[in-house]
């Protein structure tokens, strides 16, 4: 899994990225691509912009300064409308946010639907077809409270992938989880790197970090500190902030 | 449903063993002793230091407001309506009723342990009441007054409802077959004031008002009564809600200061009523008591049109509330999570200012008489207008705090998904929203529908008002409140049921 893809087009491009809340700086300026086909993990120490950095790649946070470039397009121009670039980038959260009132089936539906991409019956298929996919065919007309927290994000996974995102963006997706179901998501990640899908991920998952992305990238006070292949990465560690990091982790 | 069903007919149920029991005490009061009892006032003089009723606004109200803050320490109760402060009377929460000599009469006719006593409280003269800005109607009026008291025609009205016993009813004004090309000539009045304007038969009548259409019938004018509270009346026609006035209005310095008045057409007085203790009075049995209120004359569609009337009002305001609301609160929803918006979130700040630091009652009058003064509108309408505004506000903090209690990460997720703001609102937010808040929101509109009550202030015929009329008539306090006071129960409890059931429906997603 750590082929080399940068002969691959550049999906995002970002350039001085900077980010502070008040008087807190979060982000202190990075720069970095993301090409098709990459998996990347993020790892780093709590509470040292991992999550900020990731939520600043669809605009949930609002960049202090710096751009994001998805395809080509600055998203962080106002003029740019950002619900037509939201549909190109999925996104998975540690907390799954699946919405409570409607069932599985709904909840994968609401979006292509709601924004015209599919017709009823059309996503209606296509949902049948992500949840055998997710492994869940049996769960469409459940609601999200009757479900187990693994089951609960693979429906999330499932809900992202029915827009046909170009890339997805995952927010600590295992950490709410209890441990046995921890395998269940990754190895659906798993799956789906390699069905070819562009990742970005935040993760304290070292195993699965180690064994599925082809880049692995070490935030620390608001800066890439470290960015290698994992062998490289996790055998040969250069940055003592890593080392130490790593010593603690692994 | 039958379980609520089951419910109701219980609680109506005990309302009625309630009725009757509140009736046995009334009969127990009985007086007893043999020795007669004194009147509590007996002339002018013994008024200093005792409790005197009056009417609000009118002038028994400016003559003895002149005792009030004596040292012999006089108190004045001010009612509404002159039928309620003869209720007060003999109920002996106050010691003497100051009003002018007809109604006096009537209330005593139809109250035998009423008197008036033989001094005069004061001399006044009636007429009718035009605005400034209108010397032509009142020259108009005038001349027509003239040519009726020239021709007898008058004087004839004035016999069928204050002359001799023989006089009385013997003369009914007949609305004459004329053409009316002139339009409608609208007359504000206060049908709480026999012989001049009172209710019968489901219609106002009285002196006043057979005056009125013979002034219309000499002037070709289309008469229209638009009934009101007393001290209302002098406003409406200041603010072209009405046309002039007839509701047995004395000339004062006071009122000249603000509006114009028609030559007089009767004179009258201000006399004192009082309670003799000493008449046995012949109480109605239940039944008796019932049929009075309800049977006779049809007098239960007093109710039936009120409650149609707040439930009208009561429907479209909520309606109006809950779009208004909704909007105002997705407008502070909008500006607290994308930070602009400011002009309009300030604007709707002052709104929930304003209507929520100001009471119903005055949203209400001033909706009517001053931004709808120039304006014909229905009071219906200004009533359905007033309580959705009023209303709105309430919703609207009632929506924001549902939308609040809603996780950002709900909010999240349905932009991730390239939902905008307006989509992920109303797919995602808004109905979890509306199911948490769902209690609130149904005692809001449970609140809403009993402050509708407060129509009958604009002279709307809703529920309440009803129930008022029914005891202006019979002066009979607890039937009327009684039935009135159920009929809000049983729909507030329907309203309920139906909420419970909603709510039932959406915790659906609830289930484990």
């Amino acid at each position: 899994m750590t082929e080399n893809n940068t002969d691959n087009p550049i999906l995002i491009k970002v350039s001085d990225l900077r980010k502070s809340f008040g008087e807190v700086n979060v982000l202190n300026g990075i720069d970095t691509t993301f090409r098709k086909g990459d998996v990347v993990a993020i790892i780093g120490p709590s509470g040292c912009g991992k999550s900020t950095f990731l939520r600043s790649l669809n605009l949930l946070e609002v960049p202090t300064s710096g751009t994001v470039e998805f395809e080509g397009v600055n998203i962080t121009d106002k003029s740019v409308d950002i619900n037509k670039m939201r549909e190109k980038i999925g996104m998975v959260f540690q907390q799954f946010n699946l919405f409570p009132n409607m069932t599985v089936k709904e909840n994968i539906m609401l979006a292509p639907v709601k924004l015209g991409k599919l017709s009823k019956e059309e996503a209606s298929a296509k949902a049948d077809e992500l949840l055998a996919r997710v492994g869940l065919p049996d769960k469409a007309d459940e609601y999200p409270n009757m479900l187990s927290g693994g089951q609960k994000q693979r429906i999330a996974i499932a809900r992202s992938l029915a827009m046909q995102p170009d890339i997805m963006l995952f927010d600590e997706p295992t950490s709410a989880l209890d441990p046995e179901m921890v395998g269940e998501v990754l190895s659906l990640m798993k799956q789906l790197a390699e069905d070819g899908m562009t990742m970005i991920i935040v993760t304290h998952e070292m195993g699965f970090a180690r064994e599925v992305s082809n880049r692995v990238m070490f935030i620390c006070d608001g800066v890439i500190a470290e960015e290698n292949d994992p062998q490289t990465f996790f055998n040969e560690p250069k940055n003592p902030r890593l080392k130490d990091f790593l010593s603690k982790v692994l | 449903m039958k379980k609520q069903t089951k419910r109701i007919c219980f609680l109506i149920l005990c309302c009625v063993s309630l009725a009757f029991a509140l009736c046995a005490c009334d009969q127990g009061k009985e007086s007893s002793g043999d020795e007669t009892l004194p009147l509590k006032v007996n002339n002018v003089d013994e008024l200093t230091g005792s409790k005197i009723g009056v009417q609000l606004g009118t002038t028994g109200d400016i003559y003895v407001s002149d005792y009030e803050g004596d040292d012999a320490g006089t108190i004045i109760e001010r009612y509404n309506k002159g039928n309620d402060a003869v209720q007060a009377l003999k109920q002996d929460k106050i010691d003497a009723v100051v009003i002018d000599e007809e109604p006096a009469k009537a209330f005593v006719s139809a109250n035998p342990e009423l008197v008036i006593l033989d001094e005069e409280f004061a001399d006044e003269f009636y007429a009718i009441c035009v605005s400034k800005d209108n010397p032509e109607l009142t020259a108009s009026i005038n001349s027509a007054l003239a040519t009726l008291t020239e021709n007898g025609t008058l004087d004839r009205i004035k016999k069928n409802y204050t002359g001799t016993d023989t006089e009385k009813g013997q003369l009914p004004y007949e609305k004459k077959d004329v053409e009316r090309p002139n339009g409608k000539l609208v007359v504000a009045t206060n049908a709480q004031f026999p012989p001049y304007e009172y209710y019968q038969d489901g219609k106002i009548v009285g002196l006043d008002i057979d005056m009125m259409q013979a002034v219309c019938d000499e002037l070709g004018m289309e008469l229209a009564i638009e009934d009101m509270e007393f001290d209302s009346i002098i406003n409406a026609v200041q603010s072209g809600k009405a046309d002039v006035g007839a509701a047995g209005m004395t000339v004062t310095e006071d009122r000249l200061k603000n509006i114009d008045f028609t030559d007089s057409y009767t004179n009258a007085k201000q006399v004192i009523l009082v309670k003799d203790p000493n008449t046995l009075v012949q109480k109605l049995s239940l039944t008796e008591k019932l049929e009075q209120n309800f049977v006779t004359e049809g007098r239960w569609k007093y109710i039936a049109k009120g409650l149609g009337n707040t439930l009208i009002i009561t429907i479209f305001a909520a309606l109006i509330g809950i779009v208004l609301g909704f909007f105002v609160a997705i407008v502070r929803s909008w500006h607290d999570k994308n930070g602009d918006l400011n002009i309009l979130n300030f604007i709707c700040k002052l709104y929930l200012t304003v209507i929520r630091g100001t009471p119903a009652m005055v949203q209400l009058l001033i909706i009517y008489y001053v931004i709808f003064a120039s304006v014909n509108v229905n009071k219906i309408v200004a009533a359905v207008i007033a309580f959705g505004i009023n209303s709105g506000a309430y919703v609207a903090e009632i929506v924001r705090s549902g939308i609040m209690s809603i996780d950002n990460g709900q909010f999240e997720a349905g932009r991730s998904l390239g939902l905008n703001f307006t989509q992920t609102m109303k797919s995602i937010i808004l109905p979890q929203a509306f199911k948490n808040v769902l209690p609130a929101l149904a005692n809001e509109f449970i609140v809403l529908i009993k402050e509708t009550s407060i129509s009958g202030y604009i002279g709307l015929a809703d529920l309440t008002k009803g129930g008022d009329i029914i005891r202006s008539i019979t002066y009979e306090p607890l039937f009327p409140l009684l039935a009135v006071a159920i009929v809000y129960l049983v729909i507030v409890m329907f309203l309920s049921a139906g909420v419970s059931k909603l709510e039932r429906r959406l915790a659906s997603s609830d289930r484990k």
